[in-house]
């Protein structure tokens, strides 16, 4: 049953145009590490601290999750389609798990790629590095995922409400409330790439792996069952 | 269920969205055949509809179909059809595509099954293209494929010939006898009074939320007899027969109209039975009488005027 569910959100979440628009949004910390290396010789930590650290998990990584987990059921209520899923025999956690997977199934291997190509291209970088980053932009994508998705499906101004909570919340309060990195999914992504690679990943403010992990397991768990419930209860356009 | 319960039953129920009610109390059965759910624009129609179809919980009261609540009940679909009213497709599949994945996710992906359903509603030429390409009546008919798919014994329709063009009409007719002598349940909403009328056995009047009337269309009519039906009489003798008419107790008023009377009557029955009487007593030839107003569109707007 989740197969032709997911084929069928794998399909809109790469739409040709939203392809053009994720590409150029995660190119943009590529072309700025090629950049910097291009018009100096970046010190070792300069890319992983200034770009991928930076610009990669604060601003590329949510807007791409973003721009598709909060249209995976906002187009659906948008389009009126979402009543051609629920007038269906179908499990309400499969038409979440299937819009989740393909979110993340789109989202993850470009911010991966960005991520580990970065990695690579600092001085101090390594294989090793490289996996972590690469680990570390996946818990993102996932909890991301998770999160916007019930955003979508609460709001028709998800997109909005996502900007806001990732500048106030993730870039503004997590800065300055050291507390507050327990509930922070750009924590999560961090903590887990310094838990596998202490030695090239920055440690003043990350959060410990488990803790990472852990939490990161918790907060995309919660706004699943989240998106259930809301699939389940709400009003179907 | 048991072998008497009404297929789809609908207990004093209500819903408002805010301080806006959108259904105000209704209660009402449908029954094996066709019945139409009709009324104006913004009635409650839709909302009814989807209360029945368990997009909407209602506020209060309680919507059972097939003797199983609706609401939070997937697996009753497997034994509903349900196609809206809004014409939204995914326009990147093609039309046997779109059909072939309700059938999947109806548990019924069998080749046979989704021919069958796109030959009812004769797209077979058009089915490899996309949807995205269709007209809105084509639209509309692989909608009606993919909601009759899995062989439901509930069809619940919404504007279904919405863009469809006469002769659409006439084998959407065709089709929903068929089912209907199958014995199927089917609902159709619609708010154009004609559609209704050819198609349906017995009616549901929705008018600002509330069920109006209940019944055949003709038992509908009966219901509202609190207004006068008007009634043209064509008679020799016109000024004596008028003159007999009004002293009628059914009569509410008499208009002479060229070369026929119209009059407004309370109780048509009263007047069919003394007219001949009345036209024989003062030697007068009757001709016809015949009723101006028996179609749904006048009781429609008397209802909505009310």
């Amino acid at each position: 049953m989740i197969v032709p569910l997911f084929k069928l959100a794998l399909r809109q979440a790469a739409s040709p145009r939203r392809a053009v628009l994720l590409t150029l949004i995660s190119l943009l910390p590529l072309g700025l590490a090629a950049l910097i290396q291009t018009l100096g010789n970046p010190d070792g930590g300069d890319l992983i601290a200034g770009v991928l650290e930076t610009l990669l998990i604060y601003v590329a990584l949510p807007l791409v999750v973003m721009v598709l987990a909060t249209s995976a059921f906002g187009n659906e209520v948008e389009d009126r389609t979402l009543s051609l899923l629920t007038t269906k025999p179908v499990p309400r956690w499969s038409i979440v798990l299937a819009k989740l997977a393909a979110t993340i199934i789109v989202a993850a291997p470009v911010i991966a790629v960005v991520a580990a190509i970065v990695t690579l291209m600092d001085p101090d970088g390594s294989g090793k590095a490289a996996m972590a980053a690469v680990a570390g932009t996946l818990v993102g994508v996932v909890t991301y995922a998770s999160a916007f998705m019930w955003a979508g499906l609460l709001t028709t101004r998800a997109l909005g409400f996502a900007l806001i909570y990732v500048l106030l919340w993730e870039v503004v309060i997590t800065g300055f409330l050291q507390g507050a990195r327990y509930l922070s999914v750009r924590s999560y992504a961090q903590g887990t790439m310094y838990g596998l690679d202490d030695t090239t990943f920055d440690d003043a403010l990350a959060i410990d792996l488990s803790y990472a992990l852990g939490g990161a397991a918790i907060v995309t768990a919660v706004f699943f069952l989240l998106s259930v419930r809301r699939l389940s209860r709400m009003d179907v356009p | 269920m048991t072998t008497n319960a009404a297929p789809i039953e609908v207990a004093g129920v209500s819903k408002w969205f805010g301080s806006v009610v959108a259904v105000n109390d209704a209660s009402f059965q449908v029954f094996p055949g066709v019945t139409g759910l009709l009324g104006p624009n913004g009635a409650g129609k839709t909302t009814l509809l989807n209360m029945m179809c368990g997009l909407t919980r209602p506020s209060r009261g309680r919507v059972r179909v097939l003797g199983e609540d609706v609401a939070g009940n997937i697996g009753l679909y497997r034994r509903i059809g349900v196609m809206l009213e809004h014409d939204s497709l995914y326009p990147f599949m093609t039309g046997r595509d779109f059909v072939r994945l309700a059938a999947k996710l109806q548990g019924a992906d069998r080749p046979e099954l989704i021919d069958r359903a796109i030959e009812a509603v004769n797209l077979k030429d058009a089915q490899d293209r996309a949807t995205g390409t269709y007209s809105r009546g084509m639209r509309q008919r692989i909608r009606l494929a993919a909601s009759i798919v899995h062989d439901p014994q509930v069809l619940i329709l919404d504007e279904p010939l919405n863009g469809t063009d006469p002769r659409q009409r006439v084998e959407f007719a065709d089709f929903v006898s068929q089912l209907a002598e199958q014995g199927k349940t089917v609902l159709i909403s619609s708010h154009i009074l004609e559609e209704v009328e050819s198609l349906a056995d017995r009616i549901l009047l929705v008018v600002s939320g509330k069920l109006a009337a209940a019944g055949n269309y003709r038992s509908i009519r009966e219901k509202l007899d609190e207004r006068p039906f008007h009634v043209r009489i064509g008679a020799s003798r016109q000024r004596e027969m008028a003159a007999a008419l009004v002293k009628l107790d059914a009569i509410e008023s008499v208009v002479l109209d060229g070369d026929a009377i119209e009059v407004l009557t309370h109780n048509l029955a009263e007047l069919q039975r003394m007219a001949p009487v009345l036209a024989k007593e003062i030697d007068s030839r009757l001709y016809r009488i015949e009723p101006l107003d028996e179609s749904l569109e006048s009781v429609f707007s008397y209802v909505v005027q009310r």
